[in-house]
């Protein structure tokens, strides 16, 4: 990216609410300076359904966040998520060519090229290249391993593929606004670079984004996402859960989770009960505390258990040291995190927003649309100063005779 | 595509979606984007087109006018005289009919002006003047040729040479090779008329400049021998009238092809060197095919020597002479 200052939109359209904010970028600071919600329309389970509605709420949202920060958005970094998302691992290995065994950028682009090269289904298309940690005669290299002496050199990839129509209708939406769709980030990515530390990645974290209508997750391992997923599931499906066995509306449905609702069950008294609204209207009803928490417990220990089925073998208390960290708007569910560590048997904990985040955004519902300004902008960062590592003289000429 | 693996097909990618929407399935304030970015686009290629014309406008207003020139560019000195002439006028002659002063500036120089200046002298034909920045004045002559020479009296009497060009301008002439002037007939027989300090042009003197200019091209060793040229009678006979070194008269039609007269001219002073006794008066040329001749110490009876003169033309004729004897 160049130095000059550009306006960059993060945009998460949820099943539940749409969020964008506005960062300010000079090539070396990032500043949010505006933010945008609105109540989401025309979309279930992360997916558009519902064109025009969707649009509209997403423009609404762009509109608010512009008016907040008085400038008007450039370019767009924008969350992808939805059960259509799946993530397969590729790897790939080839033999230094150097006599001397030394390895040079071409053994290292031949063998990442690759580990990328597998074909994907008829309408899929990749969404990220996950790259794990370089192998150099079985030797885990954090870093690139370039100019290191090896016989072999191994690399895997985690690869996020989409279905195709609906990847296109997210990226349509935004461009009926008029704004170019510079990245498409995993929601999982974006959410889980914010709330785990550098640390906690290389230890190993298991970050879970529990949406409205879907959950997303990552796995990190040594440092770098290792798996990630999406489970078609969320906060909504608790509240139709409470809608259906509580014989209630959606709405009220909705009110009596946020109020009373809980990862774990903790009311022990049968006759204990809470009201519908609370403010003697008519038609204010009372329902059974331990049957709502029944309930939502029920429902959120299922989807945990889903999503630790989904990890699979990946998963492991060994390889999860620093957890399991929790956020989206779901996350402030009581008492989820206790619920998150039993099911997976290793410390669970809600992910905080960092420090310098301003108040009115320190939500775990907006750590997605935070994260994916940061991971955006690293991840563009990233790779302009690989193209300008490739784009050396010297290595041109190389690359020239090489081919010859 | 890897250069090593030319065969590795990387799948699509969702980068390979095309961005491209619809006008319909943008909404009012996308459209409102599309036609506001239209507006600035628009507005920055407007911008800048009135900048580069602004500019032209700018310069040809400097080039024009020097006075709305900024001071920076008036108080570069002009360093350099270039001069490019078609004729004999020199860098000094260029440097004095200027006279610039010193230390003037390109910008601040009157063009016009230095163009009058140059083409008061008659040599000037025509003249060009250019600023070449930072710091050249190119002036690029054309000069008249001299076809005759003219003595007049200046002003305090004194005697002054003057030549005539191909127009009939009258001029002093500067920086000719002398050898070449004098071999240049005086002009006779023309009133001269002062305008405004210089002499008016000569009318009709464009035949007689043909004459002049042929004969030296056709027929130099006849040329060489005229020593005057006189227009009396062009304008009342249509004849111009040649005085050679030897004292001979010879008249010469206007409106006749000179070439052939020329050649008469030649056969008939051929053929009278035969007769070394007799010297040639007056040849007229003007009267058509028969060519008058008269000479010396004959009378106009006296018929010539069997054959003696006869023009190439004329050979069967009878040749004609002057009744007039030299009195």
């Amino acid at each position: 990216m160049s130095s000059r200052t550009t306006f960059i939109g993060a945009v998460e359209i949820g099943t539940s609410k749409i969020t964008a904010l506005v960062g300010e970028y000079n090539g070396r600071e990032l500043a949010i300076i505006g933010h945008g919600e609105c109540s989401s329309r025309g979309m279930i389970k992360g997916a558009v359904v519902d064109y025009k509605a969707a649009s509209e709420c997403t423009h609404s949202a762009l509109e608010q966040a512009e008016r907040d920060a008085g400038e008007r958005i450039e370019l767009v970094f924008l969350a992808q998520t939805g059960g259509h998302l799946e993530g397969f691992y590729n790897e790939a290995s080839l033999n230094v060519k150097a006599a001397d065994n030394m390895i040079d950028a071409d053994d290292i682009r031949t063998v990442s090229d690759l580990a990328k090269s597998k074909e994907l289904p008829a309408g899929r298309m990749v969404v990220h290249n996950i790259r794990r940690p370089f192998r150099v005669d079985g030797r885990l290299i954090p870093g690139t391993p370039e100019n290191l002496v090896g016989q072999r050199l191994e690399v895997g990839y985690w690869t996020v593929h989409g279905q195709e129509p609906r990847l296109a209708d997210n990226i349509h939406v935004i461009r009926g606004f008029n704004l170019e769709v510079r990245e498409l980030v995993l929601a999982s990515l974006a959410s889980g670079h914010m709330v785990t530390t550098a640390e906690e990645r290389q230890h190993g974290v298991l970050a879970i984004d529990l949406g409205a209508g879907t959950t997303d997750y990552v796995l990190y391992r040594d440092g770098s996402p290792h798996t990630t997923g999406v489970v078609p599931v969320g906060g909504s499906h608790l509240t139709n859960d409470l809608s259906i066995g509580l014989r209630l509306t959606e709405g009220q449905a909705e009110k009596l989770k946020l109020r009373f609702g809980r990862a774990a069950v903790q009311a022990r008294d049968k006759a204990d009960k809470v009201w519908l609204d609370g403010n003697f209207s008519i038609g204010d009803r009372q329902f059974p505390r331990l049957a709502i928490e029944q309930i939502t417990a029920a429902r959120t220990w299922e989807l945990l258990e889903v999503v630790k089925k989904k990890l699979g073998s990946a998963f492991s208390p060994e390889t999860c040291a620093a957890g399991v960290v929790l956020t989206g708007g779901t996350a402030k569910l009581a008492g989820i995190a206790e619920t998150a560590a039993k099911v997976f048997g290793v410390p669970a904990h809600l992910g905080e927003t960092p420090s310098w985040v301003a108040e009115n955004l320190r939500d775990p519902a907006n750590n997605t649309a935070l994260g994916l300004l940061y991971y955006g902008v690293s991840s563009q960062n990233e790779r302009a100063l690989s193209a300008r590592r490739r784009g050396g003289f010297l290595s041109n000429v190389k690359r020239l005779f090489a081919s010859s | 595509m890897n250069p090593l693996n030319p065969t590795l097909t990387p799948a699509r990618h969702w980068k390979d979606i095309p961005q491209q929407v619809s006008h319909r399935a943008m909404s009012s304030e996308g459209r409102r984007r599309v036609v506001f970015g239209g507006l600035k686009t628009a507005v920055i290629i407007g911008a800048l087109a009135l900048l580069a014309w602004g500019g032209v406008e700018l310069a040809s207003v400097f080039q024009d006018d020097p006075k709305k020139m900024p001071e920076v560019v008036k108080a570069t000195q002009m360093k350099d005289l270039v001069l490019v002439t078609d004729g004999v006028l020199d860098q000094a002659w260029l440097a004095h009919t200027l006279a610039l002063p010193k230390g003037t500036s390109l910008m601040e120089l009157d063009l016009f002006q230095l163009r009058t200046r140059l083409l008061a002298s008659g040599q000037v034909r025509a003249a060009t003047l250019t600023r070449n920045f930072p710091a050249t004045l190119a002036v690029t002559l054309a000069e008249r040729t001299p076809m005759a020479r003219l003595q007049v009296e200046d002003k305090a009497g004194a005697p002054q040479t003057l030549f005539v060009a191909r127009d009939g301008v009258v001029f002093e002439g500067a920086g000719f090779d002398p050898k070449m002037t004098e071999t240049l007939p005086w002009l006779a027989g023309v009133k001269l008329a002062r305008q405004g300090g210089a002499f008016l042009p000569i009318t009709g003197m464009e035949p007689v400049a043909e004459l002049l200019a042929k004969a030296k091209l056709e027929a130099e060793h006849l040329y060489v021998n005229w020593r005057v040229v006189s227009l009396a009678r062009l304008e009342s006979d249509g004849e111009i009238e040649i005085g050679t070194k030897e004292g001979t008269k010879i008249t010469f039609g206007a409106t006749e092809d000179f070439f052939r007269q020329l050649a008469n001219l030649d056969a008939i002073l051929d053929a009278a060197r035969a007769q070394p006794d007799k010297a040639l008066r007056e040849i007229n040329l003007a009267v058509g095919g028969q060519v008058p001749v008269a000479f010396d110490g004959l009378s106009a009876q006296t018929p010539p020597a069997a054959g003696a003169v006869k023009p190439a033309s004329s050979v069967t004729k009878p040749l004609l002479f002057t009744g007039l004897s030299n009195h």
